[in-house]
């Protein structure tokens, strides 16, 4: 596995001004076809589910952004702004925090493998979420707060497991996942063993991803998580850039590592904790979506990082559109999509990187 | 040229050992030979199975709630000896000796509770369990019911099984009986539309397969999922408003406890949440097809077409 290329420390200062010029553009046009790439996926994803509703009506009444029922019954009404849309919403959001989250992951860690779901960080929100269902069942707040607590607790404890008296590797990182992975899981069998069976059932599909219970109390937190997170770690894309020269290296170059370090991880875990407390353990969005980004835009994380939010949430609204409509009226689990066209994906960008 | 690749050593070793184990084959097969064939009688389970039981069934072990009923109401409970956790009703099912939950049951405590047949409650369940069970010599008798008509085959193969034809034939009549007259007392009223929700979040309907779909038509209504393909499919939230039923039935209560007490998010705006015909049954009575699942039929009736049953 190839690290990502990171531009020279001279040539950083050198052409730095030159570079951000063309950086902006490059990251004003490749986010604004994103952006409407995106728009596009929104509105005609609206148009297709279980149940047939009349385009030309539904279009109209998305225009006016449910202001016009444009002849929709009230029933196709509904269906359209209480149920599909929330869910495209939710889709979107999250498919977004994931890939934001995996790009963050990989350019801190300095590892093209760190994913939220292979590092056993998602599978810490999931243990968070559950803990907070069996103990906080009612108090829905109580989820993504155990959540986010979860995949923080998961981040270090692979962070430190993974450095070593020598340093950490990539392969020492994976491992380190692993480890946590296979311990989480057994915490979540364990933990669902002993609850109800009318729980339980709920519970494994939720742990594939499941974007079908749109908790809409939730969904304005999970949005505004999302931008925050976002935005932060977009911020902070300058310090990962100097980053992937090594830790030392950008230390020497000014960058207060010890602080974007936990600006990431923080950030990264809220992200990864909102998104699982909303909608389960989709896997796969974190790794495909920014070697995707950094694959055609190249390795500069002004860039990638934003590419990848778009894209994340591109990529989940399709697999999610495909969950809901493949054997409609019933539904697979939207996880299940992502990791049939993420692992393949990913394989193939191994042999080709 | 195979024989020069063995050492000396390693070929009288593989020479003593077909010696040794030769004579403790002839031993194995001679004790599955039946010791007397006319103390043994065979029946077919639900899968096709032809199972050899012996005459007298002392010893039994129930691994489904629904099959445990069962074996208390046609007066064999006495004979059971291992059930599962879920096994609540009757109350002396409680006592019994439990060998694990229906999905996860302790081979090592079943064969050391030496029962004569296993009674397991679909063809899915534990396939590689049955092959074990089978090489201790322990019979395994499937059941499989999809309606009404499957329950009361249930009684009566248990009835034949353990020696309680009679009780078992007079309680299928007597079953038959109550669910005719339920089915008579609804069956010139107008079909009322029945979403069946399993579970909320995700959400759960019952199927083409499931028991209880057969249930809601007996009760004089009509699930309008019935004709999903499967037993327990999740089901999409936009369908399930665009069904709009007449009315909404929560599995709730008994094992259950308080799960499924309220309805999932996207039926709210249907007739029936207007009309507030909403109504909570009892799970174990829905869930199992057993004797209470008649208890169940009635319970639906009533609520579906209360003016059937006002007197």
């Amino acid at each position: 596995m190839k690290q990502a290329t990171a531009p020279s420390p001279a040539d950083l200062r050198v052409s730095s001004r030159v570079t951000n010029r063309v950086t902006l553009s490059k990251t004003v046009i490749s986010c604004g076809l994103l952006l409407v790439a995106l728009v596009i996926a929104i509105v005609s994803m609206s148009l297709i589910g279980s149940e047939h509703l009349p385009v030309k009506a539904s279009l109209c009444s998305l225009m006016s952004l449910g202001n016009a029922r444009c002849g929709l019954t009230v029933e196709q009404f509904d269906i359209l702004f209480q149920i599909r849309f929330p869910r495209i919403l939710l889709s979107a959001v999250v498919g977004a925090s994931l890939a934001t989250a995996g790009a963050g992951y990989q350019a801190m860690l300095r590892n093209p493998l760190a994913e939220p779901y292979l590092l056993g960080i998602s599978n810490g929100a999931a243990v968070g979420t559950m803990l907070a269902l069996v103990f906080f069942g009612a108090f829905e707040w109580s989820r993504p707060v155990f959540a986010f607590a979860g995949a923080l607790v998961a981040t270090l404890s692979v962070y430190r497991l993974a450095h070593g008296r020598a340093g950490a590797t990539p392969e020492r990182l994976i491992l380190a996942g692993v480890i946590v992975t296979t311990f989480l899981s057994s915490v979540i069998v364990f933990v669902t063993t002993l609850m109800d069976a009318t729980r339980i059932r709920s519970f494994t599909f939720w742990l594939l991803g499941d974007l079908s219970g749109t908790n809409r109390s939730l969904l304005p937190v999970t949005i505004c998580i999302a931008v925050v997170g976002v935005v932060i770690l977009a911020a902070n894309a300058r310090a990962l850039n100097l980053l992937m020269l090594g830790e030392r290296d950008a230390f020497d170059l000014g960058v207060e590592v010890k602080r974007v370090r936990i600006v990431v991880f923080v950030v990264a875990s809220l992200l990864v904790g909102s998104s699982v407390a909303a909608s389960g353990s989709v896997g796969y969005v974190g790794l495909v979506v920014p070697h995707l980004a950094r694959l055609s835009l190249g390795s500069d994380n002004r860039i990638s990082i934003p590419a990848a939010a778009l894209g994340g949430a591109l990529f989940v609204i399709i697999a999610d559109s495909i969950a809901r409509t493949l054997i409609a009226p019933r539904e697979l689990p939207v996880g299940a999509i992502t990791a049939l066209i993420g692992a393949p994906l990913f394989i193939y960008l191994l042999k080709k990187g | 040229m195979l024989f020069q690749a063995f050492h000396h050593r390693q070929s009288i070793s593989v020479l003593l050992a077909l010696l040794l184990l030769s004579p403790f084959g002839c031993v194995r097969s001679e004790k599955r030979t039946p010791e007397i064939v006319s103390e043994q009688r065979e029946i077919t389970d639900d899968a096709g199975r032809r199972i050899t039981l012996p005459r007298q069934v002392e010893r039994v072990v129930s691994l489904a709630p629904n099959l445990t009923e069962i074996i208390f109401a046609v007066g064999a409970g006495n004979r059971l000896v291992g059930d599962t956790s879920y096994c609540d009703y009757p109350e002396a099912a409680k006592a019994v000796e439990k060998v694990g939950d229906t999905l996860h049951p302790s081979l090592e405590r079943i064969i050391a509770l030496h029962p004569q047949v296993v009674l397991i409650s679909t063809a899915s369940q534990l396939e590689v369990f049955t092959n074990q069970l089978q090489n201790q010599n322990i019979a395994v008798f499937v059941t499989d019911p999809h309606d009404l008509e499957g329950v009361y085959r249930s009684i009566n193969q248990i009835g034949e099984i353990t020696g309680e034809v009679e009780r078992a034939a007079d309680l299928v009549q007597n079953l038959r009986a109550r669910a005719d007259f339920v089915e008579k007392s609804t069956q010139q009223l107008p079909k009322v539309r029945v979403f069946y929700q399993l579970s909320a979040e995700p959400l759960y309907t019952a199927g083409k397969d499931a028991f209880v779909t057969d249930l809601i038509r007996r009760a004089g209504g009509q699930s309008v999922t019935a004709d999903v393909p499967g037993a327990w499919p999740k089901y999409s939230a936009e369908s399930a408003l665009a069904t709009n039923p007449d009315a909404i039935i929560l599995p709730t209560g008994g094992s259950m406890g308080e799960g499924n007490s309220s309805v999932a998010e996207a039926l709210r705006r249907t007739a029936a949440v207007s009309q507030g015909r909403v109504y909570k049954i009892n799970d174990d009575h829905l869930a199992r097809p057993g004797p209470r699942a008649v208890d169940g039929l009635e319970e639906i009736a009533k609520v579906l077409h209360p003016e059937a049953f006002s007197r």
